[in-house]
């Protein structure tokens, strides 16, 4: 009788530990101009999943540049005046002045106009005059811009575009509701902005597919990182770009030029902890790193307070990842790239 | 001191121990094996999410000689082959083109993406998945 109720016990046990599988859901929403995923599993999934689609739907009415009514357009719209907007998108300016001037300039989100000028924002490019594109740059500079409490202040002709590091904004935002619903592991997909919650469902790191610019349709990678709790974000000339008389032109412009940065680089990806930096950081850095080009890029990651690790990959075929992540890498033998380790 | 009586296991005690291991085997495989989108067949998922509202297309790839299928969504429409193994969009009047400039998809995982008209042609299922990476950064 004894072994009888053992085993019933015992088979209860099990049962219910199969019941414990983690709650997981997931979903696509089209925003910010790309088609973004959220998984999570763990926790009240469905309730963080649910609540990140409404985040990101409420970022995107707040800091879209195309939407007539948000407030990035009003403040664009103002001719000069003051604006009335949220103390978070005053913060958020705030925070990327703060990556502009780190960066020397290299990160700016008042290049908007002169992006617009290249028709990037409405996908009806062309190559604009340079004395357009100079008389575009003056009005170009955190200088122009002034912050009050919940007040901004454009300059006449300034305008600005979050797109640079909303996305990477919209990554920490999850990251935060998915904290408040206990969600143990996870994965946001932001366009090319990635948020790893802890490790995959198993115990193993997520693996990162580094995406080959050189096949930009292809599910071809230049690297593959395995990593776990972090965010990683990567620019890519790529990414989009039109052709014009033989010669490409892409998206990523460089605001001391006007023009799309020449820097040698195809792709910088960058990567951080979570705790030790921010999807805001990696977005804003990683379009920074890729206009100033791999020397000073490395140079900016060897002398930076900001914590991060780097993939450059370059025109002329080499993947250059900095020593933090050298364990996590794996090289793509196939991509026919070398690699290097820089420290 | 009073010394514990010496346990001696019989069969009967081996056979619950059996039982009970098999019954854990089992349980863990139903547990980290279950459902997800690895295992079955290849098929094709076509979502549109137009207006506020989700619309979704599956469709078994197994056997399939050669589809086309025309959906309308936001205001645009897409012309889209599947055969057995592969999935792409041969025409659209979207402005951009990027669907169709994505090419064909052949492995579990790989999507194509048409913004203007908020459509997602998705590959999922199959054994013929990219093991290699969880996601793609880039």
């Amino acid at each position: 009788m004894k072994r009888l109720i053992a085993l019933l016990t015992a088979g209860v046990m099990i049962a219910l530990l199969a019941g414990c599988r983690k709650q997981e859901a997931s979903a696509q929403i089209f925003a910010m101009d790309t088609v973004m995923g959220v998984t999570a599993y763990g926790g009240s999934a469905e309730k963080a999943v649910k609540a990140a689609e409404e985040e990101i739907l409420r970022l995107e009415d707040m800091l879209s540049r195309t939407d007539p009514k948000s407030q990035v357009s009003r403040l664009n719209g103002s001719d000069g005046a003051a604006v009335a907007v949220d103390e978070e998108i005053v913060s958020l300016i705030r925070e990327a002045g703060t990556y502009s001037q780190a960066t020397g300039g290299a990160f700016d989100i008042t290049i908007a106009p002169v992006v617009a000028a290249w028709g990037f924002t409405t996908d009806t490019y062309q190559v604009p005059e340079q004395a357009d594109v100079d008389a575009l740059l003056a009005a170009v500079g955190m200088e122009h811009v002034t912050l009050a409490e919940s007040q901004v202040t454009l300059e006449r002709g300034t305008e600005i575009d979050l797109g640079g590091i909303a996305k990477g904004y919209a990554s920490d935002k999850l990251e935060a509701i998915f904290e408040e619903h206990q969600v143990e592991h996870g994965m946001v997909e932001l366009g090319g902005n990635i948020l790893l919650i802890g490790s995959k469902p198993d115990g193993t790191a997520w693996r990162l597919g580094v995406q080959d610019p050189a096949k930009p349709n292809e599910a071809a990678y230049a690297a593959i990182v395995q990593l776990e709790d972090a965010f990683a974000v990567t620019s890519g000339s790529y990414q989009r770009y039109f052709e014009q008389d033989g010669k490409t032109y892409h998206h990523i412009i460089d605001p001391a030029t006007g023009r799309p940065a020449d820097s040698g680089l195809t792709s910088v990806t960058v990567v951080t902890d979570r705790g030790s930096g921010s999807g805001t950081m990696c977005d804003a850095l990683s379009t920074a790193l890729f206009v100033m080009g791999e020397e000073q890029a490395l140079e900016f990651w060897r002398g930076s307070d900001y914590a991060f690790e780097l993939i450059l990959v370059t025109e002329d075929g080499r993947v250059v990842v900095t020593k933090g992540l050298e364990e996590a890498l794996m090289e793509t033998k196939e991509s026919g790239y070398t690699y290097e380790i820089v420290s | 001191m009073r010394s514990s009586p010496k346990l001696k296991p019989g069969i009967w005690d081996a056979l619950v121990a059996l039982i009970v291991l098999v019954m854990a085997v089992g349980c863990a495989c139903a547990v980290w094996t279950g459902d997800s989108d690895g295992g079955g067949e290849l098929e094709a998922v076509v979502r549109m999410d137009a207006d506020g509202t989700d619309t979704e297309i599956r469709m078994r790839l197994d056997g399939l000689n050669r589809v086309e299928r025309t959906v309308t969504s936001n205001g645009y429409t897409l012309q889209i082959v599947l055969t057995e193994t592969e999935a792409w969009v041969e025409a659209s009047d979207c402005p951009t083109q990027d669907c169709v400039h994505t090419g064909h998809i052949s492995r579990s995982g790989q999507s194509i993406v048409c913004l203007p008209a908020r459509v997602i042609v998705q590959l999922v299922g199959g054994d013929g998945g990219d093991p290699g990476v969880d996601a793609v950064v880039g």
